[in-house]
């Protein structure tokens, strides 16, 4: 069998020294607790900002209508239930929610409940084309220079926020919306007084 | 020149520059704009401030900030207006006096903490006075110039 | 046979290897079996075939656009151009951990071969971690974790393209394998290190046969965060180079710590102190790496680089808490015959060093609190935080300003401590060129304290350096009577360590000054022009020239022709934004004209989308930028010449020969 050479040095063992067991102590307790945050950061979506306008009352707007000619002013909508929708032609996900929105807008149109569309950074041209072409015939604003956004908010479009009759911000949905998210969300706004 | 005298002269010269760049200056109304928009967070951006980001909401928002100062709103204020759309998220550092502001305050203590466990250890080497011959002398010389070429 | 059957193929025949490789230098360590070792040695030799084998296969998959397999779909397109095919390789999770374990696999190559000739049972102990190392990360490539061979059953005609961010710049090719060779390489002295706890060693072999690894791998972890960036700098359109970004902030804490380690071995070797600390030292650089990685990879924190998500997360986290609680729970235990004293004179070299690894530690653990205090309070209240370059910037420029000093008072004091005729004869220069800068930045128009304050500390600096620099000179025409310029290229010949780190220092004095400087003097402004238009930004003039589109098979882009007109004439500046097809939004190309005194940042913000009328441009005027790149080069050589073996065995062994005090006065 070949051995290796030793090249094992001789070490002199000092008497271990006071005070090392609170250092141990605090070096395993900050580590642990380091290593605790990165566990609980699995539970964090990065994506989900939760905190923002909801529970507030709804910052009031005053915008030029798209649609058709006039002005679109939250305040004329008062003590209804009202779907605000940020968007853009030029948004992916926009384009995804738009069946969904059209949906829910057939189903609730003739009741108390209004949706509105806020054009975010977009031309006036372009979002009036795409707000036909998606079928959507709910009124929209333009917001220029993107101030109401702003006020409301707003992370990144599509943004879908939901204003209860006492005219206070129930709720809000990041990202593209699916049919049912919009229903329980009307629907339990319908039934607050 | 004495040594004595050049050091002199070079920290009154850095003391005297260190003193102008502290004198108070009219911080021109752009300047603000930019010093607000610094502490803001791009909500469209992964992590860059309101100030950095090239993206169109990030202009509105400049935009924003600088119809404030020219309203002659304070910081404060035009801070709590963002604050309350986008909630303490919008802050890229948390306010000094808040319950949260205690992320300031462990730097400084790490720094000192570490200081005094070194100053602790610090104290004079033992030295005792020795008498040197001429031979010694120069051997002492030699390794001192070794020394100034070692690792 | 497929690109796709080789590399799977390679690395599930890896995988058993490495595990073979932890038996294998383990009984050679524990029964100091010379057979044992040669099987290890050759294992490790194998394991690196197998991977190169699989990095190149999966290189070979992405030239040739092989969309069978899922990384390629998803990473590459058919316009995509070969080179940034080529360095897809680290595009995506899967990839960037095949190159890591790649690179890890040459690590343990060099330990088995060379390392053991060295220390024999020391680095063989090495040789079992690393391959212990070795094994999960090729675990983590043979399990779905972060496959890189997993195939489509339905092949697509083409795939979504890299990342635009990462096929808009040649850097790209540089800077991610640069850090990965840094992360990886601090391996070697972890390992070490371990094995030196393992083995109950009391001294610091384990240091010192490792320095050379430690300072290439903060080297090269070094120049990869400074090409980082420039690539910032060129790609992300916003006119900075570091915006603390949580990777960002991964990749210097490693950084931060090995810096603090580098310079406290000096200590350990000079005054036989310290043991616990570096150990201590090298333990947090390491773990600070695999936490780099997992922040990186993981998706916990919202990032410009976390471009992945997968099941990776919780196996890193795994894996650092295996090797924090393993190594910790080493270091605890043995610390007893660890422990140290002696006095440190007050002001003596050692002292810097010890003041200068609190305040490199402190930067450390700010930036790591910093990076993780959002995650912290969320877990615990819920509320989400933010904390970026406000925070930072203000906790970190006045700890570099004090490393700055630090930095010119080290070199200046001898060990054990010095006399006052000394401190004023070694401080009389650096003091004098510092207060002359300070007053050159107020009269070039810095008014920032801290920018004023870095001029002064650079200059000191570098005034130590150069009288360092005459010192030896004067040292070496005494001692071997050689010329000036002899003694020059000696002094960095022969105490390469020494002279090296100078040139270090230099660097990143520069470095400071370009940080200070674009910083706080950049000027921007902004205008929107129609074609013919023209804008004024600090003395020069800009004219739009007008838009065009450029279409090309991988993207298309709307170009600027803009003009800058200064003192100096007239050039062309061309500003851009990219559109990917697998991109939501435009990606911005800057304009950038370089020079050595500042450098003009053309972007195109926002333009008339339907009859190109009118463009939104803005310019900043960035000083002394370019000197951030050359600190980053200077830096990169210093550590070059420092980490050369140097001549100097022999050279002693040739001055033992002179009479005794020949070359005395």
């Amino acid at each position: 069998m070949a051995l290796l050479p030793s090249d094992e040095v001789v070490t002199v063992v000092p008497a271990p020294s006071r005070g090392a067991q609170l250092v141990r102590l605090a070096v395993i307790v900050t580590l642990t607790g380091l290593v605790a945050v990165l566990a609980l950061g699995f539970r964090r979506d990065p994506q989900d900002i939760r905190t923002g306008t909801v529970g507030q009352a709804a910052p009031a707007f005053d915008l030029e209508r798209l649609d058709q000619p006039g002005r679109l002013r939250l305040a004329d909508m008062a003590g209804k239930v009202v779907v605000v929708n940020f968007f853009a032609s030029w948004c992916i996900p926009c384009k995804q929610e738009a069946p969904a929105l059209v949906r829910a807008w057939e189903r609730y149109r003739n009741s108390d409940v209004i949706f509105v569309g806020i054009v975010y950074q977009d031309s006036p041209d372009a979002a009036i084309a795409f707000h036909e072409r998606m079928g959507q015939t709910w009124p929209i604003g333009f917001d220029d220079p993107g101030r109401t956004a702003l006020r409301f908010g707003v992370f990144g479009i599509p943004e879908t926020y939901f204003i209860g009759k006492n005219g206070v911000i129930e709720g809000r949905h990041i990202g593209a919306i699916d049919e049912a998210t919009l229903i329980r969300a009307i629907d339990t706004l319908r039934d607050k007084q | 020149m004495r040594p004595r005298v050049a050091i002199a002269l070079g920290t009154a010269a850095l003391a005297v520059s260190i003193a102008v760049t502290a004198l108070p200056r009219a911080e021109p109304q752009e300047d603000r704009v930019e010093r607000i928009s610094t502490e803001l967070r791009c909500p469209v951006c992964q992590g860059l401030s309101v100030a950095d980001s090239p993206s169109d909401m990030a202009r509105e928002m400049r935009g924003l900030v600088r119809q404030r100062v020219a309203e002659g709103r304070t910081d404060d204020e035009i801070r709590a207006e963002f604050r309350q759309a986008y909630g303490d998220w919008i802050l890229l550092s948390p306010p000094l006096l808040d319950a949260r502001g205690a992320v300031w305050a462990i730097p400084p203590l790490a720094v000192i903490a570490g200081g005094v466990l070194v100053a602790r250890r610090l104290r004079r080497e033992a030295a005792a006075p020795v008498m040197v011959t001429p031979a010694q002398h120069a051997a002492i010389e030699r390794r001192v110039l070794e020394e100034a070429l070692a690792e | 046979m497929s690109w796709g059957d080789v590399g799977a193929g390679a690395l599930r025949a890896a995988f058993p290897l490495a595990l073979w490789g932890v038996v294998a230098a383990t009984q050679a360590a524990w029964r100091r079996d010379g057979r044992f070792l040669a099987s290890a040695r050759m294992t490790a030799i194998a394991t690196l075939a197998l991977v190169t084998v699989a990095s190149l296969a999966m290189v070979g998959a992405l030239v040739s656009h092989d969309f069978s397999l899922h990384y390629v779909a998803e990473n590459n397109a058919r316009e995509t151009p070969t080179y940034f095919s080529a360095i897809s390789l680290w595009a995506a999770l899967e990839g960037s951990i095949l190159l890591w374990t790649t690179i890890l696999a040459g690590a343990v190559v060099y330990v088995a071969w060379r390392g053991t000739r060295e220390l024999p049972r020391l680095a063989t102990t090495a040789l079992a971690l690393l391959f212990a190392m070795l094994s999960f990360f090729l675990l983590l490539v043979v399990t779905p974790a972060a496959d890189p061979f997993v195939r489509l059953d339905a092949v697509p005609l083409n795939g979504r393209g890299p990342n635009p961010l990462l096929q808009d710049h040649w850097l790209m090719g540089l800077h991610p394998p640069l850090l990965y060779l840094g992360y990886v390489l601090f391996s070697i002295p972890f390992a070490y290190a371990m094995a030196s706890l393992i083995l109950g060693e009391g001294g610091d072999r384990w240091m010192v046969a490792t320095r050379r690894s430690a300072l290439v791998a903060w080297a090269l972890l070094g120049i990869g965060i400074v090409a980082g960036g420039w690539w910032s700098y060129n790609v992300l359109g916003w006119g900075g180079y570091w915006a603390w970004d949580p990777v960002e902030n991964a990749a210097i804490m490693p950084w931060l710590a090995a810096t603090a380690y580098l310079h406290s071995v000096m200590v350990e070797e000079k005054r036989r102190m310290l043991r616990t600390w570096n150990l201590a030292l090298v333990i947090g650089t390491f773990a600070l790496t695999i936490l780099g990685t997992f922040l990186t990879r993981s998706g916990v924190v919202n990032s410009v680089h976390s471009f992945s998500q997968s099941a990776i997360g919780p196996l890193l986290l795994g894996y650092l808490a295996a090797v924090l609680a393993l190594s910790v729970g080493l270091l605890l235990w043995r610390s007893a015959r660890l422990a140290d004293s002696g006095p440190v004179a007050p002001i003596s070299r050692e002292a810097v060093f010890l003041f200068q690894n609190v305040l490199f530690v402190a930067v450390t653990l700010t930036v790591l609190l910093g990076t993780l205090y959002p995650l912290a309070v969320e877990a615990l209240s819920g509320d989400q935080v933010s904390i970026g370059s406000p925070y930072f910037d203000r906790v970190a420029v006045p700890l570099g300003l004090a490393l700055l000093f630090l930095m010119g008072v080290g070199p200046q004091l001898p060990w054990h401590g010095a006399s006052r005729a000394t401190l004023e004869r070694q401080f009389a220069a650096p003091v004098v060129t510092s207060g002359a800068l300070a007053l050159v930045a107020l009269v070039v128009g810095v008014r920032g304290t801290a920018a004023v304050l870095a001029f002064a500390l650079a200059g000191f600096v570098c005034a130590t350096v150069a009288q360092e620099l005459a010192r030896g000179i004067r040292a070496r025409g005494t001692l071997h009577g050689e010329s000036a310029t002899t003694a020059f290229a000696n002094l960095f010949k022969r105490s390469g360590r020494r002279y090296g780190g100078y040139v270090v220092h230099v660097g990143v004095a520069v470095i400071a000054l370009a940080i200070a400087m674009s910083q706080a003097q950049a000027v921007q402004a902004e205008a929107t022009l129609g074609p013919g238009g023209t804008m004024e930004v600090a003395g020069r003039t800009v004219v739009f020239e007008g838009l065009r589109d450029v279409v090309e098979p991988r993207r298309t882009q709307v170009v600027a022709d803009l003009r800058v007109i200064d003192g100096g004439g007239s050039a062309p500046l061309v500003a851009a934004l990219s559109y990917y097809p697998n991109a939501t939004g435009a990606i911005g190309s800057p304009g950038i004209r370089s020079s050595a005194t500042e450098d003009v940042y053309a972007i195109l913000a926002a333009y008339d989308g339907r009859s190109r009328a009118w463009a939104t441009i803005q310019i900043r005027i960035i000083p002394l930028v370019s000197w951030l790149w050359i600190g980053g080069a200077i830096v990169g050589i210093g550590a070059l010449i420092a980490a050369l073996p140097a001549a100097r065995a022999r050279e002693r062994l040739v001055a033992a020969t002179v009479p005794a005090g020949a070359g005395a006065e």
